[in-house]
Formats: C-alpha cells, structure tokens, sequence
C-alpha cells in the first residue's frame, strides 16, 4: 500500500454513500492532491488488480461513487484551477481539477477571483482578457452545488438551464484523464474524431488506443443512459458520461458564455396539469430565450403547504395559490429589457390560450425574488425526502423511487397518462417534478410501507421497458450509476450492453474502475 | 384607506462606493434595488388596500433611474408614483430628505398613513419616518411589526422593543415604520407587469415640487461627514504545529496578541 493509501476505518464511512443513500463498502480510501498522485496510485493498484471508484462530492443520485470494495479514490482534494484559455469556439475556459465544486467555481466567476499563482503566461494574458470580457457564466446548474466538476463531468449532469444551454457535455472543451494502468490521455474538443464507429486516441507517452465503438443508435431525447457513441464523433464526449468507468479525469477544460443581462424566473400556475402540459407544448417552440422549463405537480405543490404549515424552516415560502394543480416554472434569459418584456406578455399570452390566467403568475426580476423562487424550487424534493424520513423510521426498507427518464417531443402527453394511470391504479403516493420541457419528468414514488415500496420498484422497471419502446432513455441526467445499470439492457438490449462492456475494456482491461457502474454487477438489485 | 409608501433606492451587495469629496454614497442606478425594509412597508400597505380599499402610492427621492424601481412597487400592487428627482436633491442627509419628502408627500395628498422601511440597509439611521413625520406635524410608531385593525381614523399596531411587545393605537393620519418579517412581500405577476408599464408616475423636480431648495440635498443638510470608511474585512487561517502542549501554548499566544 503507498503511504497516500489509507486503510478504511470507521472515521471515513461518510464515503461509503451518496445522495441516492446507497450504502457501500471499501478497504482502502485515498485523496490525491495532483496527478502525479493519481498516476501513484493507480499503478500500485493496478499492479494489485484492486477495483476503484473514483468520488467527487458524492451528490449523485445514482450511486456510481459508492464503492463495491476496492479502494475509494476521492478527488476532493484536487481543487485547484490550473489555467485559462480562449477555446475553438472563441469561448473562454478554465483548466479546473475535478475537485472544485460548483458552487467555488461560481463564486470564483461571480467575483472573477481566481488563484493565478503557477499559471503560464499564456493563461495569464486570457485571464486578462477575462477580466476585461462582460460578464461569463458556467450554464450548467444541477441543483446540489456542492458537485464537484468531476462529479458533473462523469454523469454529464444538466439542470433546469440545459433546457436552453444543454447538458455539461456541451460546455466542456478538453480533459485529461489517467487510464486505470496510469496511461495519460489529453484530448481537446476538435482534435480527435471516430472514422465511422472506429476510434483512435493518442496516448500521452506514445501509441494509441484503438476502440470500436457500439452500434447503437442513442435516442433522440435527452439522454446519459450509457456511452455516448455516434458516427464521427469528438473522442472527448465518449469521456464525458462514462460514469467514472473508463479513467479517472485529472483534470478539465470547463468553457464559459456569456452572462445573460436579464434573467427573469417566471412561475405559472393552472388549475388542471392537463393545461399546463399543452402550455409546454406550445410555449417551447415559441418563446424564444427560454432557458428553462420545469414542473411540478399538484402533489409535489401539497407537500410544500404542508411544508410550509408545519415545518417552521418553512414558512417564509410564498402562499401558493389554492387552486393551483401544478406549476409551470420558465426563467427568460436575453440582453434587453424591452425584449424581455415583450417575451414575458408573448408568454402571457400562451398561458391564457392554454387555460392559465396572468394574475396567477409570479414574475422574479429581482435577486430576492428570484431566491424566494429558488427557495420553493429546492423545498420540494427536499420535503420529499423529509417525509420519506420519517416513514423510514417505522419501515427501514423504504427509500424514495424517483425516475430519471425522457421521452420525445411528441410523446410527453403520452407519458403523463402513463405516468397518471399507473400510479392510480397500483394506490402508489408520489410527487412529479422536473424538467418538462426536455420531456424529462422526475416521478418520485414514495413508498408507505414495504409492500408499496416493492410495488413501486416493479413499476419502475416496467416504466423503463414502456419508455425505452418510446424511443426515451431510461437516465436523462442522474447517469446510469449503479442503480439503473439493468434498465440499461431494457433500453439498448445485452447486445448493446456487451459491445459497451468491450469498449470499456480497451480501456481498462482489468476491469477496476467504477464497479457495478453502467454494467450491473452480480447480486445488484437496480433502482 | 390612501397610503403613501416612501422607498428608497440601495446598493444591491455590500460593495458600496463612496464619493471621495462629499463621502456620500455613490447612487448611479447601477445594481441597485430596493431597501428590504420598504419591501415589507409596501406589501403591508397593498395588504390593507385589499382589506379596507382605497389606494397606495410609492414616493421616493432619488436618480432618474429609481423610476424602473417606482415601476416595479407598482406591479406589486401599488397604484402611481412620484419621483423627487434633482440635482438639488443630491447628498442630503435625513433632514434634508424627510423635508423633501414631507413635500411629496403634499403634493400626492389624500393619504391617512405613511408606511417607511424601518431603516435604509446603506444608512442604517432609521430616522426618516420620524422626521417625516415631525415635518408634517403628525404622530409616528416605529418598528412595527403587526398591524391588529385598522380603520381610516385610528390603526392599532405592535412594535418592538428589544424583545418586548407594545401595542399602540395610533390616530390617523400616522406615519408607521415597518419591521423586516412583518409578511412575506409577494411577487408580481404578469398583470402587475404589464399594469405597471402604464400605472402614472410622476417626476417632479425641486420647481416642480415648489421646495425651499436651501432645506435641500447639501445646503439643507446640517449633517457633515468628516471621514467614511468602508470596513475593511480580512480573513487569515494560521496552522499551529507540534504536540498538543505545543498548539495549545501558541493558541494561547494567539489570543493574548488579538486581545
């Protein structure tokens, strides 16, 4: 064992899980603080055939940080950010560690502070010109900031803006990454590209990796269910979305736009769900600079009252409207406020087509109310989570069951019947929210007892095998992880799922990194 | 019930500028918005209008950029504004700006309440509902925190003091200044946006408001600033090595220097 290879004991079984509360077990932990001692480790552990899960701030929902044994490589402690560059696309970016959270390098941005000491000078003359630059933003925001940029890189996590902006996949312009035998690869977008499905990376120290990528068509939905393969594709965003299965990222290129000058929160209420789907239908396709749209069902809006009636952290939220059945979120972003006024009344008027009314609106162009906004938006799962607590103390094997599919465009009414139908039918309690306008809705099942909880499990995989036949995705952002690994096969099919398993070993032969992540492992149970 | 809401217009964040020479706060709009306090003063005043009709109006002095902020009070339920908006008005202490508002105040007339935030978060003084109130020759509460009844002669209200809870009937027409959590302001709605943009709004300037221009901005204002300073924050983590013993003498040492 190397001196930066710590025996697991007690005091460090806070990394044993993650947010999806999936409880693991390890033998070793490690936090290296550069590549150098990523290489380290990895050679020793190679050389011994020990798995590895690599953890980042363990905000996942799908347990891909929660180790199966082996060692616990946590990269927490690399949180440095190394440099600036103008990439391709003139953007500016910033050569982060995997480490930094979310929320520090936002803060960074947002105060345009960073530590340049040890930074060349061709970093330093971008920095300059950053500087100088109005104001930039780092668009994708899932909602725990405390997610390390690995963390985000390695689910290609998204939130509410990738309605607009996309998923981290489109905003990251290179990375590096150490292969489980300690190989170096460093890939910028742009530069390395597939012939067809046949893909050959540059080593760092000389050859090449050769990889034939999967056959399969992704769907055309929002999607970070397995590999990301197409046709002549950038090599960088088969990295991204690996689910920290093919090499530990040691470093990335995160690219920045920039910031909008108005960015207005705008909440819709509607008295039937069925109204506030048509207004997604139609308002998507016609208001332009709508950067997000998110849902929330009547269920989801009576946990908050509740919230908000007896929880007393709870009660500076704003009275919900009482007729209110769901709500309809959208934050408008562009330059100019009289474009923004006349993009707020378009969507006014979309909202009384589709049988909303303007007075049940709330409008956020100010801080305070776009945090009193904020505010609302996280207490809902975190209400769902409090009440699941407390049910998991008369009945332990409960947890919550929230799904992460997408279907496309088309289909969303079809899945809300779906969705609606089912939970009916099996007298399951839920809340639904999330990102409506990707089609992505998050049903969140939350079981009463054992039996429900066990009826909610078979529903979800059933939804997966309904879904997967839609043309969706089965993970639309949490990542496939450890917990959705067999709906995996429902979606692409064992063929599929074996060509992934051989691209995965032209990278790690030994088959260490990330165990029991995208590929099940013997004995897992799934969701 | 006609209410007047006084706002006031203040530094978003906690970077203030200040002007080297006069040492008043720099005031150029830029993101700027408006005092928390009279955030709560408004919702309380467009609350009663609900409950007893009548009308509230926002008045406030300051840079023609403070309109966008008279705008936004009215998507929020109040219904006109007025803008006291001069050079003249420039660098007045609260002596200065309780005068120039008590002519505000005037010229909106019909009112039987004022509503002020309870302080400005940048001056800190909460000394302008009281003055306003002296200049116009009625009675004030401050600090109030629950308004019980109200009626168009008298209103029955809590204030707060220290910790202590003291109820007051006050005959109208008061002036009230309003405490941070007395309700939870609400945000417009598309409606109050788009009322808004043609809800009236007048700019007077100090001929238009018929001032005394010398009980104006630095000429009313006996107030002298010597010297401001903006808090210089700093923050410093220092590792003690060694044994315990070791530590805990240099910990020791620490804080005997600090205090």
């Amino acid at each position: 064992m190397t001196e930066a290879m710590i025996a697991f004991g007690k005091q460090y079984s806070e990394y044993l899980h993650d947010e999806s509360r999936t409880v693991g077990n390890a033998d070793s932990i490690s936090f290296p603080r550069c590549e150098d001692d990523v290489r380290a480790l990895l050679k020793d552990l190679s050389r011994r055939g020990t798995p590895i899960t690599v953890q980042g701030g363990r905000t996942g929902l799908a347990a891909a940080a929660v180790p199966f044994g082996g060692h616990i490589m946590n990269m927490s402690r690399m949180n440095s950010v190394t440099g600036c560059r103008i990439d391709e696309n003139s953007r500016f970016c910033f050569s982060l560690q995997p480490g930094v959270t979310l929320s520090e390098f936002r803060k960074m941005l947002e105060k345009q502070n960073f530590c340049t000491e040890g930074w060349d000078e061709a970093s330093l003359e971008a920095y300059r010109a950053f500087l100088c630059a109005p104001k930039q933003f780092f668009t994708p925001d899932p909602t725990e900031t405390s997610a390390t940029i690995g963390g985000m890189v390695a689910c290609n996590a998204s939130g509410a803006r990738s309605f607009l902006y996309g998923a981290t996949r489109r905003h990251i312009s290179g990375i590096r990454m150490l292969l489980a035998d300690s190989r170096g690869i460093v890939l910028k977008r742009g530069q390395v590209f597939s012939r067809g499905r046949k893909l050959s990376i540059p080593i760092e120290t000389g050859g090449v990796l050769s990889v034939s990528l999967p056959d399969y068509k992704m769907p055309d939905t929002k999607n970070a269910s397995g590999y990301f393969v197409s046709d002549d594709m950038d090599a960088l965003d088969l990295l991204i979305g690996s689910d920290g299965t093919l090499g530990v990222i040691t470093q990335i290129d995160a690219a920045l736009l920039p910031m909008p000058k108005i960015i207005w929160g705008v909440s819709c209420f509607f008295a039937s769900e069925n109204d506030a789907v048509a207004f997604v239908m139609q308002v998507r396709h016609t208001i332009p600079g709508l950067a997000a749209l998110e849902f929330f069902d009547g269920d989801a809006l009576k946990l908050l009252r509740t919230q908000k009636e007896q929880n007393l952290a709870f009660s500076k939220l704003l009275d919900i409207p009482k007729e209110a059945e769901s709500c309809i979120f959208t934050e408008l972003h562009c330059d100019d406020y009289e474009i923004a006024e006349n993009r707020l009344f378009d969507l006014g008027e979309v909202l009384k087509q589709n049988g909303g009314s303007e007075d049940n609106t709330w409008v956020a162009r100010t801080e305070a109310d776009r945090v009193q906004m904020q505010f609302l938006r996280h207490a809902i799962p975190e209400s769902a989570n409090m009440l699941i607590d407390r049910r998991k103390q008369t009945c332990p094997v409960v947890r919550k069951l929230g799904t992460d599919m997408s279907v496309p465009d088309a289909l969303l009414p079809e899945v809300m019947r779906l969705y609606r139908r089912d939970l009916s039918e099996n007298r399951l309690q839920s809340a639904i929210w999330g990102h409506i306008g990707n089609n992505h809705l998050h049903v969140n099942i939350l079981p009463r007892d054992e039996n429900e909880f066990y009826r909610g499990k078979a529903l979800y995989a059933r939804w997966a095998a309904q879904i997967s036949k839609m043309g969706g995705a089965v993970s639309a952002e949490h990542g496939v992880g450890k917990l959705k690994a067999n709906l995996l096969t429902l979606m692409y099919g064992q063929r599929s799922v074996m060509q992934m398993e051989e691209l995965k070993l032209c990278f790690d032969s030994k088959k260490l990194l990330g165990i029991g992540n995208i590929f099940a492992a013997q004995g897992g149970d799934g969701i | 019930m006609n209410i007047i809401v006084c706002i006031k217009q203040v530094p978003s964040s906690n970077e203030v500028r200040l002007d080297p020479v006069t040492k008043t706060i720099i005031r150029d709009g830029s993101q700027s918005v408006i005092n928390p306090f009279d955030a709560f003063a408004l919702e309380e005043a467009v609350r009663l209008k609900e409950r007893l009709g009548g009308t509230v109006s926002v008045l406030s002095m300051g840079i023609p950029a403070a309109e966008a902020l008279l705008r936004d009070a009215m998507s929020r339920g109040a219904d006109r504004a007025l803008l006291l908006s001069d050079r003249a008005f420039a660098g007045a202490d609260t002596l200065a700006t309780s005068y120039a508002l008590s002519v505000g105040v005037r010229k909106l007339g019909g009112f039987r309440l004022i509503f002020c935030g309870k302080m400005a978060i940048d001056g800190d003084t909460a000394q302008i509902g009281p003055e306003l109130a002296e200049h116009l020759g009625i009675p004030h509460v401050t600090n109030v925190y629950e308004i019980v009844e109200a009626s168009e002669s008298e209103v029955l209200c809590c204030r707060n003091m220290d910790g202590l809870r003291q109820l007051i009937c006050v005959s109208t027409p008061a002036v009230l200044t309003i405490a941070k959590d007395i309700n939870q302001p609400r945000m417009p709605s598309i409606t109050g946006v788009r009322s808004a943009m043609t809800a009236p709004l007048e700019v007077m300037d100090t001929v238009a408001a018929g001032v005394e221009r010398a009980w104006c901005g630095l000429d009313g204002s006996p107030t002298q600033v010597l010297s401001v300073e903006v808090p210089k924050r700093s923050s410093e983590c220092i590792f003690l090595s060694g044994d315990m013993h070791e530590q805990v003498s240099a910990l020791k040492k620490l804080i005997r220097e600090e205090l």
